[in-house]
């Protein structure tokens, strides 16, 4: 039994971190007032193109991470282009954002003969003397680097937003653009800078569960995991601690899936498989049951600025 | 870019400041109070063609050359292929009014896949388990399918109307728990004792949707006779009236007494039978069996025919033929030429794209102001 837990808590941050890379990704750019649905469509660029990398160059997965971060952030230029300057709607621009995307890897994947080849991923990296504590040790610290590197992430996301005058414009830009714009703060700029930043994030999260999660590129291998991550924000309350703590139930419940069959508990594959979407449902119902579904978010999401339309 | 600022105004502060006259001025944004429809299907032609070229020149990097493309385009109007794929339109068009419907009284139903996919499974377990006499097994079939379409999107709207669950959210999840259902059906239960692949045992022929003469299957008067009364519904009666005041003004609505909610979770609900319906055509007139991937595409292409048609009923048709000829197309090259079927979602959603930044300049006039 306790060999059992060790086993699947330390497998957690590795299926946690997409969903909480993600997360975070889209509370960025959401702060700054723009509804960001591009995150499923993004997580399979940043994934194709972090294989495609170590495909190519033969190795080196840290720069294929690199790679996802810019291919993402490359690719959210376009829904920036739409919902910024053009306003479009935001929930047609990301929805066509998502499915640009999938046909574009689904294409690339298969063109480019990338499918289903396995590459050799990112090895873990102990934080000796930590890593021998008992259980806690191999839990916590004994992860691969990007683990660790997402913690500092998550650190310097929560001071950037609350703190920094950075943070400050990008939420008020979300929250009442009018009166951002007359204290001289160029809306345009801040939401730009927010999708392509978050967007970096979300290419992360993919390229984290191609390059070193299964460590190789299936068509569709992203699987709805975007979609939750949207969910993710609405329960955090557009915060990032929150997210991380909600990444890191649906972690427990994706690692924990693979294990139920390999402890020989007999249940149907398929329903087994429906939890995760299921347990995010439940998780909405409980945001709303708490009536918690309007505080926290950004005053003005979803709706675009147009100066010249002043109300 | 709200303001779209011409790069010299942006530099000021680089370079000392130019004297009053030198300035180059900036780009500005009126609003058009209105434009003629000849401009507008200029600008809407200007960007189709746009998307289509785009659309075109990365299917000749994939390896498909123009030229190709046009004779397998040519093909597809020939009477067999005509044929294919009106059979292919009858559940776009179905999926198109599912969505046009349920987006026109604000609800983002994004399940529309997971409906199909119930309905398709309703349709087959009518088939399986032999319910009602042989001539009037397709009726079962359908309105089975229909039923099991309404109550899985009833499921999302109860979800926001009493826990304020986001739709999008809600029914976007849904989908994929209505994917695993169906895998836990074929990779089980219903799995063809003959053919051992994962798919459900072939439909009777009392069970498939029949060809009615002149190459134009049954398929094609369902989706049709939807199309009439959703535009009935929509532009001539009461009920079309209430949606069209609850969308422009739903709190106003409210107050003069029309009953917002139970029309809202009417048409919300009449969203997912179509769909359903469209799942049950899906199975009985293409497939002729339940498979595991019947309800593959029809979301984003529901999604994009209702926004091509600005969420009307009679629109709906067109587009809906259009996208199943590209649909067909892109079958073609699957077979043919081995380009995956993502494909045809690429294609749609650069017109999306394409169009939908069309209407930035339908609405908007750019002016250059010194």
């Amino acid at each position: 039994m306790i060999d059992f837990l060790i086993n699947w808590l330390t497998n957690v941050p590795v299926t946690a971190a997409p969903y909480a890379l993600a997360a975070l990704g889209l509370i960025i750019s959401e702060r700054s007032g723009v509804l960001n649905l591009t995150a499923e469509g993004l997580m399979l660029v940043g994934a194709l193109s972090g294989v495609a990398t170590c495909l190519t160059l033969g190795g080196h997965p840290l720069v294929a991470l690199m790679v996802s971060m810019v291919a993402a952030s490359t690719v959210s230029l376009l829904f920036a282009g739409l919902v910024v300057a053009l306003r479009v709607n935001q929930v047609i621009a990301g929805l066509a954002i998502v499915f640009f995307c999938q046909g574009l890897t689904g294409l690339l994947g298969a063109v480019a003969h990338w499918q289903n080849r396995p590459i050799a991923g990112l090895a873990k990296v102990p934080i000796w003397p930590l890593s021998e504590i008992p259980v806690v040790g191999r839990i916590l610290f004994d992860q691969d680097p990007v683990i660790y590197v997402a913690i500092l992430i998550f650190l310097a996301a929560s001071l950037t937003l609350r703190g920094s005058m950075v943070g400050l414009k990008l939420r008020a830009v979300g929250e009442n653009p009018a009166a951002a714009d007359a204290a001289g703060i160029s809306v345009s700029k801040y939401r730009v800078g927010a999708i392509v930043a978050g967007s970096a994030l979300v290419g992360l999260a993919g390229g984290y569960m191609s390059v070193v999660g299964v460590k190789l590129w299936v068509t569709g291998m992203v699987g709805g995991r975007g979609w939750i991550a949207v969910a993710l924000v609405v329960f955090a309350r557009w915060a990032p601690w929150p997210a991380l703590a909600g990444a890191l139930l649906f972690g427990c419940i994706e690692a924990v899936i693979p294990r139920i069959a390999a402890a020989g508990i007999r249940v149907p594959q398929y329903i087994v498989l429906m939890t995760p979407y299921l347990a995010t449902i439940m998780v909405m119902v409980w945001v709303g049951a708490r009536q918690l579904a309007a505080s926290g978010e950004p005053g003005a999401l979803g709706q675009p600025h147009v100066r010249e339309e002043r109300r | 870019m709200h303001d779209v600022r011409a790069t010299a105004l942006q530099d000021r502060s680089a370079v000392p400041p130019a004297p009053a006259g030198r300035r180059l001025g900036r780009l500005t944004l009126d609003i058009r109070q209105h434009l003629s429809p000849w401009k507008q299907a200029a600008f809407l032609a200007g960007s189709l063609a746009i998307g289509l070229a785009i659309s075109v020149a990365i299917l000749d990097v994939a390896g498909i050359a123009p030229g190709t493309l046009l004779g397998e385009l040519e093909t597809v109007f020939n009477a067999d292929s005509l044929r294919a794929v009106l059979v292919r339109a009858a559940p776009l068009v179905l999926v198109g009014l599912g969505a046009g419907l349920a987006f026109r009284v604000g609800f983002w139903n994004l399940g529309l896949e997971g409906q199909m996919i119930f309905g398709g499974i309703a349709a087959a377990g009518v088939s399986i388990y032999g319910i009602g006499p042989e001539s009037t097994r397709l009726v079962f079939m359908g309105m089975a399918a229909a039923v099991a379409g309404l109550l899985w999107v009833l499921l999302a709207a109860w979800l926001k109307m009493r826990f304020r669950v986001n739709e999008i959210i809600a029914t976007l999840l849904l989908n994929y728990v209505a994917v695993y259902f169906l895998f836990h059906l074929l990779y089980g239960v219903w799995q063809d004792s003959k053919t051992a692949f994962p798919q459900s045992q072939q439909f009777r022929p009392f069970e498939r949707l029949p060809e009615l003469g002149l190459g134009v299957n049954s398929a094609v008067a369902i989706a049709l006779a939807a199309v009439l009364l959703a535009g009935w519904v929509v532009h001539l009666s009461r009920a079309g009236f209430y949606m069209r005041f609850i969308s422009a003004n739903p709190g106003m609505a409210k107050v003069v007494g029309i009953s917002t909610r139970a029309i809202t979770i009417a048409v919300v609900a009449a969203s997912g039978a179509v769909a359903g319906l469209a799942g049950f055509v899906n199975v009985s007139a293409q497939e002729s069996r339940l498979t595991q991937s019947f309800f593959d595409g029809y979301l984003f292409s529901g999604v994009l025919i209702a926004f091509l048609s600005r969420n009307d009923p009679i629109v709906v048709a067109v587009v809906g033929f259009l996208i199943a000829v590209l649909f067909v197309t892109g079958q073609t090259l699957q077979v043919f030429y081995q380009i995956p079927f993502t494909m045809v979602q690429l294609i749609e959603a650069i017109i999306v794209i394409a169009v939908a930044s069309s209407e930035f300049l339908i609405r908007h006039r750019i002016r250059w102001t010194r």
